[in-house]
Protein backbone atom coordinates (compact mmCIF):
# COMPACT_ATOMS: atom_id res chain seq x y z
CA UNK A 1 0.00 0.00 0.00
CA UNK A 2 0.99 3.12 -0.88
CA UNK A 3 1.69 5.64 2.06
CA UNK A 4 2.19 9.50 2.82
CA UNK A 5 6.00 8.86 3.17
CA UNK A 6 6.59 7.47 -0.04
CA UNK A 7 3.91 9.57 -2.43
CA UNK A 8 4.62 12.87 -4.09
CA UNK A 9 1.93 15.06 -3.51
CA UNK A 10 0.80 17.46 -6.55
CA UNK A 11 -1.61 20.22 -7.03
CA UNK A 12 -1.30 21.32 -3.52
CA UNK A 13 -2.42 24.72 -4.47
CA UNK A 14 -5.76 26.22 -5.15
CA UNK A 15 -5.09 28.29 -7.84
CA UNK A 16 -8.16 30.85 -9.25
CA UNK A 17 -7.68 31.40 -13.40
CA UNK A 18 -6.63 35.15 -14.81
CA UNK A 19 -10.92 36.10 -15.41
CA UNK A 20 -8.87 38.32 -18.03
CA UNK A 21 -6.89 36.09 -20.05
CA UNK A 22 -8.41 35.55 -23.81
CA UNK A 23 -8.34 32.06 -23.03
CA UNK A 24 -10.17 32.36 -20.04
CA UNK A 25 -13.01 34.29 -22.34
CA UNK A 26 -13.26 32.37 -25.12
CA UNK A 27 -13.51 29.37 -22.45
CA UNK A 28 -16.22 31.35 -21.02
CA UNK A 29 -18.27 32.54 -23.72
CA UNK A 30 -19.64 28.89 -23.98
CA UNK A 31 -19.70 27.71 -19.98
CA UNK A 32 -21.90 30.91 -19.67
CA UNK A 33 -23.80 30.63 -22.49
CA UNK A 34 -24.50 26.52 -21.11
CA UNK A 35 -25.71 28.19 -17.76
CA UNK A 36 -28.05 31.03 -19.11
CA UNK A 37 -29.86 28.27 -22.05
CA UNK A 38 -29.94 25.77 -18.65
CA UNK A 39 -31.62 28.08 -16.89
CA UNK A 40 -33.70 29.18 -19.23
CA UNK A 41 -34.61 25.22 -20.30
CA UNK A 42 -35.76 25.03 -16.54
CA UNK A 43 -38.28 28.22 -16.78
CA UNK A 44 -39.81 26.62 -20.23
CA UNK A 45 -40.09 23.33 -18.53
CA UNK A 46 -41.25 24.41 -15.12
CA UNK A 47 -43.88 25.88 -17.44
CA UNK A 48 -44.48 23.26 -19.07
CA UNK A 49 -44.98 21.42 -16.38
CA UNK A 50 -47.70 23.24 -15.08
CA UNK A 51 -50.11 22.74 -18.37
CA UNK A 52 -49.82 19.04 -17.19
CA UNK A 53 -51.01 19.70 -13.99
CA UNK A 54 -53.24 22.80 -13.53
CA UNK A 55 -53.45 22.71 -9.88
CA UNK A 56 -50.07 22.95 -9.24
CA UNK A 57 -49.59 25.74 -12.18
CA UNK A 58 -48.94 28.52 -9.83
CA UNK A 59 -46.70 26.56 -7.56
CA UNK A 60 -44.60 25.71 -10.91
CA UNK A 61 -45.07 29.43 -12.14
CA UNK A 62 -43.34 30.47 -8.57
CA UNK A 63 -40.36 28.05 -9.56
CA UNK A 64 -40.26 29.15 -13.43
CA UNK A 65 -40.00 32.61 -12.31
CA UNK A 66 -37.27 31.98 -10.12
CA UNK A 67 -35.16 30.10 -12.95
CA UNK A 68 -35.24 33.08 -14.63
CA UNK A 69 -33.97 35.58 -11.89
CA UNK A 70 -30.96 33.00 -12.46
CA UNK A 71 -30.87 33.04 -15.86
CA UNK A 72 -30.75 37.38 -15.66
CA UNK A 73 -28.14 37.08 -12.98
CA UNK A 74 -25.63 34.83 -15.50
CA UNK A 75 -26.37 36.76 -17.84
CA UNK A 76 -24.57 39.80 -16.07
CA UNK A 77 -21.91 37.42 -15.04
CA UNK A 78 -20.99 37.52 -18.65
CA UNK A 79 -21.50 41.00 -19.36
CA UNK A 80 -19.48 41.88 -16.36
CA UNK A 81 -16.53 39.97 -17.73
CA UNK A 82 -16.93 41.70 -21.42
CA UNK A 83 -17.53 38.07 -23.00
CA UNK A 84 -20.59 37.25 -25.07
CA UNK A 85 -22.66 33.84 -25.02
CA UNK A 86 -22.01 31.31 -27.16
CA UNK A 87 -26.15 30.92 -27.49
CA UNK A 88 -26.24 28.86 -30.60
CA UNK A 89 -23.04 26.60 -29.20
CA UNK A 90 -25.32 26.20 -25.72
CA UNK A 91 -28.58 25.70 -27.59
CA UNK A 92 -27.02 23.01 -29.75
CA UNK A 93 -25.70 21.26 -26.27
CA UNK A 94 -29.17 20.94 -24.72
CA UNK A 95 -30.99 19.77 -27.76
CA UNK A 96 -30.84 16.03 -27.17
CA UNK A 97 -31.93 16.35 -23.40
CA UNK A 98 -34.49 19.48 -25.15
CA UNK A 99 -35.69 17.26 -27.35
CA UNK A 100 -35.94 14.31 -24.45
CA UNK A 101 -38.05 16.52 -22.23
CA UNK A 102 -40.28 17.94 -25.41
CA UNK A 103 -41.12 14.45 -26.50
CA UNK A 104 -42.35 13.19 -22.97
CA UNK A 105 -44.22 16.26 -22.37
CA UNK A 106 -46.13 15.82 -25.69
CA UNK A 107 -47.07 11.87 -24.12
CA UNK A 108 -47.65 13.37 -20.74
CA UNK A 109 -45.46 11.46 -19.57
CA UNK A 110 -44.54 13.46 -16.22
CA UNK A 111 -41.97 10.95 -14.73
CA UNK A 112 -39.79 11.48 -17.55
CA UNK A 113 -40.60 15.17 -17.42
CA UNK A 114 -39.36 15.41 -13.68
CA UNK A 115 -36.60 13.19 -13.96
CA UNK A 116 -35.03 15.33 -16.62
CA UNK A 117 -35.71 18.56 -15.28
CA UNK A 118 -35.83 18.55 -11.52
CA UNK A 119 -33.45 15.58 -10.92
CA UNK A 120 -30.82 15.49 -13.93
CA UNK A 121 -30.73 19.18 -15.11
CA UNK A 122 -31.03 20.21 -11.15
CA UNK A 123 -28.36 18.25 -10.31
CA UNK A 124 -26.12 19.32 -13.36
CA UNK A 125 -26.95 22.78 -12.36
CA UNK A 126 -26.50 22.62 -8.54
CA UNK A 127 -23.18 20.81 -9.20
CA UNK A 128 -21.42 22.49 -11.59
CA UNK A 129 -22.45 26.39 -9.49
CA UNK A 130 -20.92 24.65 -6.30
CA UNK A 131 -17.50 24.30 -8.05
CA UNK A 132 -17.77 27.37 -9.94
CA UNK A 133 -17.80 29.08 -6.92
CA UNK A 134 -14.67 27.99 -5.55
CA UNK A 135 -12.72 29.50 -8.64
CA UNK A 136 -15.44 32.50 -9.78
CA UNK A 137 -14.33 36.15 -10.39
CA UNK A 138 -15.78 37.91 -7.67
CA UNK A 139 -18.98 39.38 -8.69
CA UNK A 140 -19.78 36.25 -10.11
CA UNK A 141 -19.42 34.37 -6.89
CA UNK A 142 -21.84 36.82 -5.21
CA UNK A 143 -24.19 36.15 -8.00
CA UNK A 144 -23.57 31.97 -7.89
CA UNK A 145 -23.91 31.84 -4.21
CA UNK A 146 -27.02 33.64 -3.90
CA UNK A 147 -28.43 30.71 -6.92
CA UNK A 148 -27.43 28.25 -4.59
CA UNK A 149 -28.93 29.81 -1.73
CA UNK A 150 -32.39 30.05 -3.48
CA UNK A 151 -31.93 26.41 -4.68
CA UNK A 152 -31.71 25.07 -1.17
CA UNK A 153 -34.31 27.07 -0.37
CA UNK A 154 -37.50 26.43 -2.91
CA UNK A 155 -38.69 22.84 -2.33
CA UNK A 156 -37.84 21.04 -5.47
CA UNK A 157 -41.32 20.28 -6.18
CA UNK A 158 -40.46 17.79 -8.76
CA UNK A 159 -38.68 15.41 -6.33
CA UNK A 160 -41.91 15.95 -4.22
CA UNK A 161 -43.81 14.40 -6.88
CA UNK A 162 -41.47 11.59 -7.49
CA UNK A 163 -41.62 10.59 -3.87
CA UNK A 164 -45.66 10.78 -3.57
CA UNK A 165 -45.84 8.86 -6.71
CA UNK A 166 -42.64 6.57 -6.29
CA UNK A 167 -44.83 3.43 -6.48
CA UNK A 168 -46.28 4.12 -9.53
CA UNK A 169 -43.52 5.69 -10.98
CA UNK A 170 -40.42 3.60 -10.46
CA UNK A 171 -40.67 1.40 -13.93
CA UNK A 172 -40.64 4.77 -15.98
CA UNK A 173 -38.46 6.54 -13.60
CA UNK A 174 -35.58 3.55 -14.45
CA UNK A 175 -36.11 3.77 -18.08
CA UNK A 176 -36.25 7.39 -18.31
CA UNK A 177 -33.12 7.45 -16.19
CA UNK A 178 -31.00 5.01 -18.48
CA UNK A 179 -32.35 7.08 -21.62
CA UNK A 180 -30.91 10.46 -19.98
CA UNK A 181 -28.32 9.86 -17.66
CA UNK A 182 -25.76 8.91 -20.26
CA UNK A 183 -26.38 12.57 -21.83
CA UNK A 184 -25.91 14.20 -19.02
CA UNK A 185 -22.59 12.25 -18.75
CA UNK A 186 -21.37 13.51 -22.65
CA UNK A 187 -22.53 16.74 -21.65
CA UNK A 188 -19.77 16.51 -19.21
CA UNK A 189 -17.33 15.13 -21.35
CA UNK A 190 -17.96 17.53 -24.03
CA UNK A 191 -17.76 20.76 -21.39
CA UNK A 192 -14.49 19.46 -19.64
CA UNK A 193 -11.85 21.44 -21.83
CA UNK A 194 -13.52 24.39 -21.27
CA UNK A 195 -14.38 23.87 -17.95
CA UNK A 196 -11.07 22.87 -17.25
CA UNK A 197 -10.00 26.21 -18.38
CA UNK A 198 -12.06 28.26 -15.94
CA UNK A 199 -10.22 26.21 -13.16
CA UNK A 200 -12.83 23.56 -13.07
CA UNK A 201 -12.04 19.91 -13.06
CA UNK A 202 -13.81 17.34 -14.45
CA UNK A 203 -13.85 14.67 -12.05
CA UNK A 204 -14.78 17.00 -9.42
CA UNK A 205 -17.58 17.96 -11.57
CA UNK A 206 -18.64 14.63 -12.17
CA UNK A 207 -18.55 13.59 -8.35
CA UNK A 208 -20.61 17.09 -7.60
CA UNK A 209 -22.98 15.99 -9.70
CA UNK A 210 -23.27 12.03 -8.78
CA UNK A 211 -23.83 13.68 -4.93
CA UNK A 212 -26.62 15.74 -5.87
CA UNK A 213 -27.88 13.13 -7.89
CA UNK A 214 -27.64 10.51 -5.16
CA UNK A 215 -29.09 12.66 -2.72
CA UNK A 216 -31.95 13.45 -4.67
CA UNK A 217 -32.71 9.69 -5.33
CA UNK A 218 -32.40 9.41 -1.93
CA UNK A 219 -35.05 11.63 -0.73
CA UNK A 220 -37.42 10.67 -3.15
CA UNK A 221 -36.79 7.51 -1.72
CA UNK A 222 -34.97 4.95 -3.65
CA UNK A 223 -32.57 2.73 -1.80
CA UNK A 224 -28.65 2.65 -2.05
CA UNK A 225 -28.65 -0.60 -4.43
CA UNK A 226 -31.63 0.55 -6.76
CA UNK A 227 -29.60 4.36 -7.13
CA UNK A 228 -26.48 2.07 -8.02
CA UNK A 229 -27.88 0.05 -10.23
CA UNK A 230 -29.41 3.80 -11.81
CA UNK A 231 -26.11 5.31 -11.62
CA UNK A 232 -24.38 2.56 -13.77
CA UNK A 233 -26.01 4.52 -16.76
CA UNK A 234 -23.46 7.20 -16.52
CA UNK A 235 -20.94 4.79 -17.23
CA UNK A 236 -22.29 2.98 -20.44
CA UNK B 1 -24.96 7.69 16.97
CA UNK B 2 -21.69 6.75 16.68
CA UNK B 3 -19.98 6.72 12.99
CA UNK B 4 -16.76 5.58 11.20
CA UNK B 5 -15.22 7.08 7.99
CA UNK B 6 -13.00 4.29 6.46
CA UNK B 7 -11.50 3.16 3.21
CA UNK B 8 -10.19 -0.11 1.31
CA UNK B 9 -6.66 -1.09 1.27
CA UNK B 10 -6.79 -1.09 -2.26
CA UNK B 11 -8.05 -0.09 -5.22
CA UNK B 12 -8.16 -4.02 -5.92
CA UNK B 13 -10.22 -4.83 -2.57
CA UNK B 14 -12.20 -1.83 -2.95
CA UNK B 15 -13.98 -2.98 -6.11
CA UNK B 16 -14.62 -6.58 -5.23
CA UNK B 17 -16.10 -4.98 -2.17
CA UNK B 18 -18.20 -2.55 -4.10
CA UNK B 19 -19.28 -5.92 -6.26
CA UNK B 20 -20.55 -8.13 -2.97
CA UNK B 21 -22.55 -4.71 -1.98
CA UNK B 22 -24.40 -4.78 -5.39
CA UNK B 23 -22.50 -1.15 -6.32
CA UNK B 24 -22.22 -2.05 -9.51
CA UNK B 25 -21.65 1.17 -10.79
CA UNK B 26 -18.65 1.48 -8.90
CA UNK B 27 -17.29 -1.90 -9.01
CA UNK B 28 -17.05 -1.65 -12.66
CA UNK B 29 -15.72 1.72 -12.87
CA UNK B 30 -11.79 2.58 -13.47
CA UNK B 31 -9.49 4.92 -10.71
CA UNK B 32 -11.07 8.06 -12.21
CA UNK B 33 -14.78 6.58 -11.73
CA UNK B 34 -13.70 5.78 -8.25
CA UNK B 35 -11.98 9.72 -8.05
CA UNK B 36 -15.59 11.22 -9.12
CA UNK B 37 -17.78 8.70 -6.79
CA UNK B 38 -19.63 9.74 -3.69
CA UNK B 39 -18.94 8.71 -0.15
CA UNK B 40 -21.29 5.62 0.88
CA UNK B 41 -23.07 4.85 4.03
CA UNK B 42 -22.85 1.50 3.49
CA UNK B 43 -23.72 -0.21 6.83
CA UNK B 44 -26.32 0.32 10.01
CA UNK B 45 -24.95 -2.10 13.17
CA UNK B 46 -26.18 -2.22 16.78
CA UNK B 47 -23.64 -2.76 19.69
CA UNK B 48 -24.19 -3.80 23.00
CA UNK B 49 -21.36 -2.73 25.33
CA UNK B 50 -19.82 -5.67 28.60
CA UNK B 51 -22.37 -3.35 30.83
CA UNK B 52 -25.62 -3.73 28.40
CA UNK B 53 -25.45 -0.23 27.07
CA UNK B 54 -26.65 0.21 23.67
CA UNK B 55 -25.46 2.18 20.79
CA UNK B 56 -26.36 2.69 16.89
CA UNK B 57 -23.57 3.29 14.05
CA UNK B 58 -23.21 4.34 10.52
CA UNK B 59 -20.20 3.28 8.84
CA UNK B 60 -18.66 5.38 5.91
CA UNK B 61 -16.92 4.34 3.25
CA UNK B 62 -15.12 7.20 1.63
CA UNK B 63 -14.33 5.80 -1.82
CA UNK B 64 -11.20 6.90 -0.93
CA UNK B 65 -8.07 4.28 -2.01
CA UNK B 66 -4.66 4.66 -1.09
CA UNK B 67 -3.65 4.74 -4.58
CA UNK B 68 -5.34 8.35 -4.71
CA UNK B 69 -2.67 9.65 -2.48
CA UNK B 70 -0.57 11.52 -5.15
CA UNK B 71 -4.02 13.45 -5.93
CA UNK B 72 -3.99 16.27 -3.49
CA UNK B 73 -7.55 17.74 -4.57
CA UNK B 74 -9.18 13.89 -4.70
CA UNK B 75 -7.68 12.85 -1.37
CA UNK B 76 -9.15 16.05 0.02
CA UNK B 77 -12.59 16.18 -1.52
CA UNK B 78 -13.07 12.38 -0.37
CA UNK B 79 -12.52 12.84 3.52
CA UNK B 80 -14.18 16.38 3.42
CA UNK B 81 -17.46 14.55 1.67
CA UNK B 82 -17.67 11.90 3.78
CA UNK B 83 -17.09 14.30 7.02
CA UNK B 84 -19.97 16.24 5.19
CA UNK B 85 -22.44 13.28 4.73
CA UNK B 86 -22.00 11.88 8.38
CA UNK B 87 -22.93 15.13 9.89
CA UNK B 88 -25.63 15.07 7.19
CA UNK B 89 -27.20 11.65 8.74
CA UNK B 90 -27.00 13.58 11.99
CA UNK B 91 -24.04 11.30 13.33
CA UNK B 92 -23.18 12.60 16.69
CA UNK B 93 -19.45 11.49 17.17
CA UNK B 94 -17.46 10.32 14.24
CA UNK B 95 -14.07 8.80 13.68
CA UNK B 96 -11.47 9.65 11.07
CA UNK B 97 -10.01 6.39 10.26
CA UNK B 98 -7.06 4.88 7.96
CA UNK B 99 -5.78 7.41 5.96
CA UNK B 100 -8.64 10.00 6.43
CA UNK B 101 -7.57 11.50 9.46
CA UNK B 102 -3.60 11.29 8.06
CA UNK B 103 -4.93 13.10 5.12
CA UNK B 104 -7.36 15.73 7.29
CA UNK B 105 -3.87 16.36 9.39
CA UNK B 106 -1.08 16.99 6.79
CA UNK B 107 -3.64 18.50 3.78
CA UNK B 108 -4.43 21.11 6.76
CA UNK B 109 -8.44 20.45 5.98
CA UNK B 110 -8.94 22.64 8.59
CA UNK B 111 -9.68 25.49 6.70
CA UNK B 112 -12.29 23.73 4.12
CA UNK B 113 -14.94 24.05 7.16
CA UNK B 114 -17.51 24.84 4.49
CA UNK B 115 -18.36 22.08 2.23
CA UNK B 116 -21.76 22.89 -0.31
CA UNK B 117 -24.31 24.05 2.19
CA UNK B 118 -23.16 22.61 5.09
CA UNK B 119 -20.51 23.86 7.47
CA UNK B 120 -18.75 21.31 9.24
CA UNK B 121 -19.02 21.30 12.97
CA UNK B 122 -15.64 19.72 14.05
CA UNK B 123 -17.14 18.71 17.73
CA UNK B 124 -18.39 15.69 15.82
CA UNK B 125 -15.53 14.41 14.77
CA UNK B 126 -12.46 12.62 16.78
CA UNK B 127 -9.04 11.39 15.22
CA UNK B 128 -9.25 8.52 17.92
CA UNK B 129 -5.50 9.31 18.79
CA UNK B 130 -6.30 9.24 22.46
CA UNK B 131 -7.75 5.85 22.37
CA UNK B 132 -4.95 4.79 19.60
CA UNK B 133 -2.35 5.81 22.10
CA UNK B 134 -3.27 4.66 25.34
CA UNK B 135 -4.18 0.90 23.51
CA UNK B 136 -0.72 1.30 21.94
CA UNK B 137 1.22 1.27 25.75
CA UNK B 138 -0.69 -1.20 27.12
CA UNK B 139 -0.01 -3.34 24.17
CA UNK B 140 3.80 -2.82 24.97
CA UNK B 141 2.95 -3.04 28.85
CA UNK B 142 1.35 -6.75 28.40
CA UNK B 143 3.08 -7.83 26.05
CA UNK B 144 6.86 -7.41 26.77
CA UNK B 145 6.44 -9.31 29.80
CA UNK B 146 5.52 -12.60 28.07
CA UNK B 147 8.62 -12.19 26.06
CA UNK B 148 10.57 -11.47 29.11
CA UNK B 149 11.16 -8.01 28.94
CA UNK B 150 11.19 -6.25 32.17
CA UNK B 151 9.88 -2.51 31.23
CA UNK B 152 11.41 -1.28 34.54
CA UNK B 153 14.45 -2.02 32.96
CA UNK B 154 14.02 -1.58 29.27
CA UNK B 155 15.08 0.83 26.47
CA UNK B 156 11.84 1.59 24.48
CA UNK B 157 12.49 3.95 20.84
CA UNK B 158 9.05 5.81 20.15
CA UNK B 159 9.61 6.60 16.30
CA UNK B 160 7.36 9.18 15.46
CA UNK B 161 8.20 10.82 18.84
CA UNK B 162 6.38 14.31 18.05
CA UNK B 163 3.65 13.29 16.21
CA UNK B 164 0.25 13.49 18.25
CA UNK B 165 -0.11 9.31 19.19
CA UNK B 166 3.94 9.24 19.19
CA UNK B 167 4.36 12.58 21.87
CA UNK B 168 1.39 10.85 24.03
CA UNK B 169 2.92 7.43 24.11
CA UNK B 170 6.09 9.19 25.27
CA UNK B 171 3.99 10.84 28.13
CA UNK B 172 2.62 7.79 29.41
CA UNK B 173 5.55 5.51 29.09
CA UNK B 174 7.85 8.25 31.14
CA UNK B 175 5.35 9.28 33.51
CA UNK B 176 3.16 5.82 33.76
CA UNK B 177 5.09 2.86 32.82
CA UNK B 178 8.48 3.87 33.77
CA UNK B 179 10.47 2.52 31.82
CA UNK B 180 14.37 2.59 32.20
CA UNK B 181 15.48 4.75 29.21
CA UNK B 182 12.96 6.20 26.56
CA UNK B 183 14.75 6.91 22.90
CA UNK B 184 13.31 9.74 21.23
CA UNK B 185 13.27 9.09 17.50
CA UNK B 186 11.27 11.46 14.62
CA UNK B 187 12.58 13.56 11.84
CA UNK B 188 12.89 17.43 13.00
CA UNK B 189 15.04 18.10 15.61
CA UNK B 190 13.12 21.24 17.47
CA UNK B 191 10.28 19.58 17.83
CA UNK B 192 12.03 16.43 19.35
CA UNK B 193 13.88 18.88 22.40
CA UNK B 194 11.00 20.63 23.00
CA UNK B 195 9.63 17.17 23.52
CA UNK B 196 12.61 16.23 25.66
CA UNK B 197 11.92 19.26 27.53
CA UNK B 198 8.12 18.63 28.31
CA UNK B 199 9.32 15.07 29.33
CA UNK B 200 12.25 16.19 31.32
CA UNK B 201 14.02 13.12 29.75
CA UNK B 202 14.45 10.55 27.01
CA UNK B 203 16.98 10.66 24.44
CA UNK B 204 17.26 11.90 21.09
CA UNK B 205 18.84 9.56 18.46
CA UNK B 206 18.59 8.50 15.17
CA UNK B 207 16.55 5.52 13.92
CA UNK B 208 20.04 3.24 12.77
CA UNK B 209 21.33 4.57 16.27
CA UNK B 210 18.55 3.87 18.52
CA UNK B 211 17.02 0.45 17.19
CA UNK B 212 19.63 -1.77 18.02
CA UNK B 213 19.68 -0.37 21.60
CA UNK B 214 15.90 -1.21 21.79
CA UNK B 215 14.11 -3.68 23.52
CA UNK B 216 10.63 -2.50 22.59
CA UNK B 217 10.27 -0.23 19.85
CA UNK B 218 7.30 1.38 19.31
CA UNK B 219 6.42 2.39 15.03
CA UNK B 220 3.88 5.90 15.13
CA UNK B 221 5.51 6.78 11.59
CA UNK B 222 5.28 5.60 8.78
CA UNK B 223 8.36 3.36 7.56
CA UNK B 224 10.87 5.37 5.51
CA UNK B 225 10.78 3.90 2.10
CA UNK B 226 13.98 3.31 1.62
CA UNK B 227 14.90 1.69 5.19
CA UNK B 228 17.45 -1.39 5.06
CA UNK B 229 18.20 -2.73 8.66
CA UNK B 230 20.08 -6.00 9.33
CA UNK B 231 18.07 -7.62 11.65
CA UNK B 232 20.83 -9.39 12.89
CA UNK B 233 22.35 -6.47 14.85
CA UNK B 234 18.89 -5.75 16.63
CA UNK B 235 17.89 -7.20 20.09
CA UNK B 236 16.89 -10.84 21.26
CA UNK B 237 13.84 -10.73 22.00
CA UNK B 238 12.49 -7.40 20.38
CA UNK B 239 8.94 -5.97 20.63
CA UNK B 240 8.08 -4.11 18.02
CA UNK B 241 4.32 -2.72 17.74
CA UNK B 242 3.15 -1.39 14.32
CA UNK B 243 1.22 1.69 15.46
CA UNK B 244 1.54 3.11 12.27
CA UNK B 245 -0.51 3.05 8.96
CA UNK B 246 -0.77 1.00 6.85
CA UNK B 247 0.80 -1.70 8.96
CA UNK B 248 3.71 -2.90 6.71
CA UNK B 249 6.10 -3.68 9.71
CA UNK B 250 6.26 -7.44 9.76
CA UNK B 251 7.64 -7.54 6.20
CA UNK B 252 10.42 -5.81 7.20
CA UNK B 253 11.26 -7.31 10.70
CA UNK B 254 9.01 -10.35 12.01
CA UNK B 255 11.63 -13.62 12.86
CA UNK B 256 14.74 -14.29 14.67
CA UNK B 257 13.58 -12.89 17.89
CA UNK B 258 11.58 -10.44 16.79
CA UNK B 259 8.01 -9.96 17.43
CA UNK B 260 5.98 -7.47 15.40
CA UNK B 261 2.64 -6.88 16.66
CA UNK B 262 -0.14 -4.89 15.09
CA UNK B 263 -0.34 -1.57 17.29
CA UNK B 264 -3.43 0.11 17.78
CA UNK B 265 -6.03 -2.67 17.57
CA UNK B 266 -9.00 -4.14 19.90
CA UNK B 267 -11.15 -6.42 20.20
CA UNK B 268 -14.71 -6.58 21.43
CA UNK B 269 -15.86 -9.09 23.88
CA UNK B 270 -18.58 -10.21 21.88
CA UNK B 271 -19.63 -10.58 17.77
CA UNK B 272 -20.55 -7.28 16.19
CA UNK B 273 -22.92 -7.92 13.22
CA UNK B 274 -20.74 -5.80 10.66
CA UNK B 275 -19.18 -6.31 7.27
CA UNK B 276 -17.05 -3.63 6.80
CA UNK B 277 -13.84 -5.01 9.18
CA UNK B 278 -13.27 -6.96 6.82
CA UNK B 279 -11.93 -4.63 4.21
CA UNK B 280 -9.36 -3.44 6.88
CA UNK B 281 -7.35 -6.81 6.93
CA UNK B 282 -8.37 -7.72 10.79
CA UNK B 283 -7.77 -11.51 11.39
CA UNK B 284 -11.11 -11.14 13.39
CA UNK B 285 -13.36 -9.01 11.33
CA UNK B 286 -16.61 -9.23 13.87
CA UNK B 287 -14.54 -8.04 16.63
CA UNK B 288 -11.65 -6.73 15.97
CA UNK B 289 -11.38 -2.93 14.83
CA UNK B 290 -8.78 -0.04 14.95
CA UNK B 291 -8.66 1.82 18.42
CA UNK B 292 -9.60 5.28 16.83
CA UNK B 293 -12.55 3.51 15.43
CA UNK B 294 -13.70 1.71 19.11
CA UNK B 295 -13.33 5.75 20.23
CA UNK B 296 -15.74 7.20 18.14
CA UNK B 297 -18.08 3.68 20.38
CA UNK B 298 -16.53 4.69 23.45
CA UNK B 299 -17.92 8.48 22.88
CA UNK B 300 -21.11 7.28 22.02
CA UNK B 301 -21.37 4.55 25.25
CA UNK B 302 -20.55 7.63 27.44
CA UNK B 303 -22.58 10.31 25.32
CA UNK B 304 -19.55 11.98 25.23
CA UNK B 305 -20.22 13.93 22.05
CA UNK B 306 -17.47 16.00 21.94
CA UNK B 307 -13.91 16.27 19.29
CA UNK B 308 -11.88 14.42 22.38
CA UNK B 309 -8.43 14.09 19.91
CA UNK B 310 -8.35 16.68 17.68
CA UNK B 311 -5.40 18.28 17.00
CA UNK B 312 -2.04 18.12 17.55
CA UNK B 313 -0.41 17.19 20.63
CA UNK B 314 -3.77 17.72 23.04
CA UNK B 315 -3.57 14.25 24.83
CA UNK B 316 -3.16 14.64 28.24
CA UNK B 317 -2.96 11.43 30.72
CA UNK B 318 -5.75 12.42 32.20
CA UNK B 319 -7.65 12.04 28.68
CA UNK B 320 -5.68 8.51 28.04
CA UNK B 321 -6.90 7.13 31.35
CA UNK B 322 -11.08 8.37 31.02
CA UNK B 323 -10.80 6.63 27.04
CA UNK B 324 -8.45 3.91 28.28
CA UNK B 325 -10.99 2.96 31.80
CA UNK B 326 -14.15 3.38 29.41
CA UNK B 327 -12.68 1.01 27.02
CA UNK B 328 -12.35 -1.89 29.80
CA UNK B 329 -15.47 -1.35 31.08
CA UNK B 330 -17.71 -1.61 27.93
CA UNK B 331 -15.94 -4.99 26.79
CA UNK B 332 -12.82 -4.14 24.71
CA UNK B 333 -9.27 -5.20 24.97
CA UNK B 334 -6.35 -4.78 23.31
CA UNK B 335 -4.78 -6.97 20.66
CA UNK B 336 -1.92 -9.03 21.73
CA UNK B 337 0.71 -11.26 20.55
CA UNK B 338 -0.21 -14.99 19.44
CA UNK B 339 -0.82 -17.25 21.67
CA UNK B 340 1.53 -19.79 20.42
CA UNK B 341 4.33 -17.46 20.96
CA UNK B 342 2.83 -16.41 24.48
CA UNK B 343 3.50 -20.28 25.59
CA UNK B 344 7.13 -20.71 23.90
CA UNK B 345 7.90 -17.97 26.40
CA UNK B 346 5.47 -18.73 29.35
Amino acid sequence: MPTLETTQVSGAIDTLPDFTSEQYKDAYSRINAIVIEGEKEAYNNYLSLGQLIPDKADELKKLAIMEMKHMKGFTACGKNLGVTADMVFAKEFFSPLHGNFQKAFKEEKLTTCFLIQAILIEAFAISAYHVYIRVADPFARKITENVVKDEYLHLNYGQEWLKANLASCKDELMKANKENLPLIKSMLDQVADDAGSLEMDKEELMEEFMIAYQDSLLEIGLDSREIARMALAALV
Amino acid sequence: MFGLIGHSTSFKDARKKAMDLGYDHIAEGDLDVWCSAPPQLVEHVKVVSAIGKTIEGAYIDSCFVPEMLGRFKTARRKVLNAMELAQKKGISITALGGFTSIIFENFNLLQNKQVRNTTLDWERFTTGNTHTAWVICRQLELNAPKLGIDLKKARVAVVGATGDIGSAVCRWLSQRTGVSELLLVARQQKPLLELQQTLQGGKILGLEEALPQSDAVVWVASLPKNLEIDKSILRNPCLMIDGGYPKNLDEKFAGSGIHVLKGGIVEFFADIGWSMMEIAEMEIPQRQMFACFAEAMLLEFENCHTNFSWGRNNITLEKMDFIGEASIRHGFSVLGIQPDLKSSFA
